[in-house]
């Protein structure tokens, strides 16, 4: 062994400063910090084992009192995880069942991620086989393709089980309208999981900011993104490919099309749906409105055409006539740079809002010069108070300290969400089902937005402006 | 000083990706381009995935929730937090507090329940940045899901620190490697070939920014340390009840390298020594008078 000449120059003695407590072996000078037992001396199960038993107690305790849920996942692709990840955190969800019909790679790894949380579920690839033998379930959330959306809602409402949907609810109007009636009739619940509409902090804009401070005063325009970087198609381990059979019987008609159906017309809805759904939501929820009228333009632009059905970019106009009066709102979605990410921008005379479920814009409000003072907002809470601008003492006889120029108001929103982005939505639709809590979006609401985003695509076919009339709406 | 490369190297495809700040690279051996490219893409967007979890800058990651833990809270955490978290402490435990990604605010007051993923907090204030492990944690994972894509031999790093061999190129005993002094002037100290193998570096190039935990003093008297680790190969590791630095070899070799450069050289060698396969390379920073140093070698290249 080389180099113990070297040790006095860098050898630290033990001091209590650095947060650590000194133990006795540190206390005796001269003799190693470092454990005798190796690195694989360690004993790993029994570690687990050991932290484990340390903090057993608290976790009985806390799950106490809520009633269970028997739950199962149906779709345990890249959404099904995060569904289920944010359902782990959640007090009483019991998972029973995970249905995919990737059996090789997905349904396997949630469901041992499931049995790593103490999970005994039964995996399924057939839905209606999950549906007849699972008779304890009380909701099935739902994250498969758009196109299967609404036979799976439909079939597990019939079958006596609440439903949590992903969006986009339906890749047609048909299969929407079919999914309210089926919720309608069987009086089971059907939640849309545009999730914003359960997110804290756009509850707090829209309670708060825009409902009753009105910091915006009078909103006329609207802007709002999701610009994403080109992702290469997705791929699969050969070892996991899924028999063509299967492939067809679930309507797929080969690997990379089941990898993929986002950009296939039929499946998916394509990028508008994909990505533009959810804040077209928000903004037919921010401006207590339908849309009028949309106007768009998209294109297949970059992809190419035989893998990528659908525009890889839409540039979109939507008119509303709102209680307060009339606004126009622009919305972009392109799929070959990232630029700004996405967000959405509630403009008024007196402010504006820029609003986004990342925390890279989070939620930011701009007052106009001329706007009333918010002061009363700052003191509630509500709103930060801006940076400070009146750094200098006031001499009171002077009208203006002359300096470096300053920046514009900027206030900052103080609501932080600290679980998972789908967690308090699926929160709301537990709560629900245990009578505690009414659905944030039901199927209704998932329905008009539907209309006001799929309008979209008819708009870029057209290559026209169309018009919404209120029976489009109506159920 | 450059030698030719093999010519098996014309064979090896790069793949790379920014994130966790640093720049992560697939180098795989497979003969269709295409599927070595989706096989790298969803590596990374793991690591998209591992980051959003491990990241100190978001407030709803798994670290941004444990860091905001009060006296007696818990949060739940994603399985694979809570393996690099079972790694950080066991490396804080093997290293005597040297690798601690608390930084001195007290990680044993985290409890780790690791069967229901929850860590709970039994004073308050902890805080902790995974910047010493969360690269080799990711590039673990990253190995794996290669291997459940069927690349048998692949290099994977996150920022050339942190560095997976996976099998090794057809009749080549290993990876061709090297670890460098990082200069100036640059020079290649030990050249190695490795499978199978993690590789972790640590330095002060980037500016003297490794503090010491127990002291919260900087790093002083090294250039840089390595800390090299065999790897369970996915066959030993689908047998039951392995886990630990085997199987999360890069994340253990990324924390080492880190605790090198700061642990005593006679605990160095005790670790290395008391742990089979484990190896430390250790550049001390240059003597006033005579030539540039030499990297001291503690423990003996083995297999799991």
């Amino acid at each position: 062994m080389a180099g113990d000449d070297e040790k006095d120059k860098v050898a630290v003695p033990p001091r209590p400063a650095g947060g650590r407590k000194l133990d006795r072996r540190d206390v005796l000078k001269g003799l190693s910090t470092v454990p005798a037992l190796g690195l694989f001396g360690y004993a790993w199960q029994k570690q687990r084992q050991y932290e484990q038993a340390a903090a057993g107690t608290e976790q009985a305790a806390a799950a106490g009192d809520v009633q269970d849920v028997h739950v199962a996942l149906l779709g345990a692709g890249a959404q099904g995880q995060v569904l289920t990840d944010a359902m782990l955190r959640i007090p009483g969800v019991r998972f029973r069942a995970v249905c995919d019909v990737w059996a090789e790679y997905n349904q396997r790894r949630v469901v041992n991620q499931l049995q790593r949380f103490g999970f005994q579920v039964n995996a399924y690839e057939d839905y209606r086989e999950m549906l007849d033998k699972e008779k304890e379930l009380d909701a099935v959330v739902i994250a498969t393709p758009d196109f299967w959306h609404a036979p799976h809602a439909v079939d597990c409402l019939k079958a006596g089980k609440h439903v949590y949907c992903e969006k986009e609810m339906s890749n047609t109007l048909e299969g929407a309208r079919a999914m309210v009636a089926a919720a309608r009739e069987t009086g089971k619940l059907l939640q849309i999981g545009h999730q914003r509409r359960s997110n804290p902090r756009y509850l707090h804009c829209y309670r708060h900011l825009l409902g009753e401070a009105k910091l915006l005063g009078r909103i006329v325009t609207v802007s709002g993104q999701w610009n994403r970087a080109v992702t290469p198609d997705l791929g699969a381990p050969e070892r996991y490919t899924i028999p063509e059979a299967r492939l067809k019987q679930y309507g797929f008609k080969n690997m990379h099309q089941f990898r993929n159906w986002r950009w296939y017309k039929g499946l998916g809805g394509g990028p508008i749906v994909d990505l533009g759904s959810h804040q077209i939501d928000i903004y037919t929820w921010f401006l207590g409105a339908n849309p009028s009228h949309v106007m768009a333009s998209g294109g297949q632009l970059y992809y190419d055409p035989a893998t990528h059905e659908w525009y890889d970019t839409a540039m979109v106009v939507f008119d509303y006539d709102t209680p307060a009066g009339p606004v126009k709102a622009y919305y972009q979605t392109q799929t070959t740079n990232g630029s700004l990410g996405y967000f959405e921008n509630f403009m008024g005379d007196q402010g504006t809002l820029l609003i986004s479920e990342s925390e890279v814009h989070a939620a930011k409000v701009y007052r106009d010069t001329n706007a009333p003072p918010w002061d009363e907002w700052v003191q509630k809470g509500y709103i930060t108070a801006p940076k400070l601008q009146e750094a200098v003492e006031k001499d009171k006889a002077a009208v203006t300290d002359v300096r470096e120029s300053v920046s514009p108001d900027e206030h900052k929103v103080p609501i932080v969400l600290k679980d998972p982005y789908h967690q308090p939505h699926l929160q709301n639709f537990f709560d629900a089902v245990r009578g505690s809590a009414t659905l944030n979006c039901p199927p209704e609401i998932g329905y008009e937005s539907a209309v006001a985003v799929l309008k979209v695509n008819d708009a870029i076919e057209a290559k026209s402006r169309l018009s919404f009339t209120p029976e489009d709406f109506a159920l | 000083m450059g030698l030719e490369s093999p010519a098996w190297t014309a064979g090896v495809k790069r793949f790379s990706h920014e994130a966790m700040a640093t720049v992560f690279e697939v180098q795989a051996l497979h003969p269709d381009a295409t599927y070595a490219a989706q096989a790298a893409h969803a590596a990374f967007d793991l690591v998209d995935r591992l980051e959003r979890e491990l990241t100190r800058f978001l407030p709803n990651s798994d670290v941004g929730r444990i860091n905001a833990l009060a006296a007696g809270q818990s949060t739940r955490v994603s399985p694979s937090t809570m393996d690099c978290l079972l790694v950080a402490r066991q490396m804080y435990d093997v290293t005597g507090g040297a690798f601690d990604v608390s930084i001195g605010t007290g990680l044993p007051s985290l409890e780790l329940a690791a069967d229901e993923s929850r860590v709970r907090a039994s004073t308050g204030g902890v805080r902790i940045d995974l910047g010493g492990i969360g690269k080799g944690h990711a590039v673990d994972l990253m190995g794996e899901l290669l291997e459940d894509w069927g690349i048998e031999a692949a290099v994977v790093h996150g920022g050339f620190s942190s560095v997976l061999a996976l099998g090794a190129p057809a009749a080549q005993e290993g990876w061709p490697l090297t670890l460098s002094d990082p200069g100036p002037p640059i020079r290649v100290l030990v050249r190695l070939a490795r499978r199978d193998t993690a590789l972790g570096a640590s330095g002060v190039r980037k500016g003297g920014h490794i503090v010491d935990p127990r002291t919260g003093k900087p790093a002083a008297g090294r250039r840089a340390a390595w800390a090299v680790l065999p790897r369970q190969a996915a066959h030993e590791r689908s047998q039951a009840g392995c886990g630990g630095p085997r199987r999360a070899a890069a994340a253990a070799a990324d924390a080492l390298a880190t605790a090198f450069m700061l642990m005593r050289l006679r605990d160095i060698g005790a670790l290395c020594a008391a742990s089979p396969g484990l190896e430390a390379w250790v550049l001390p920073e240059p003597a006033r008078s005579g030539g540039p140093p030499e990297a001291l070698h503690f423990g003996t290249p083995g297999s799991s």
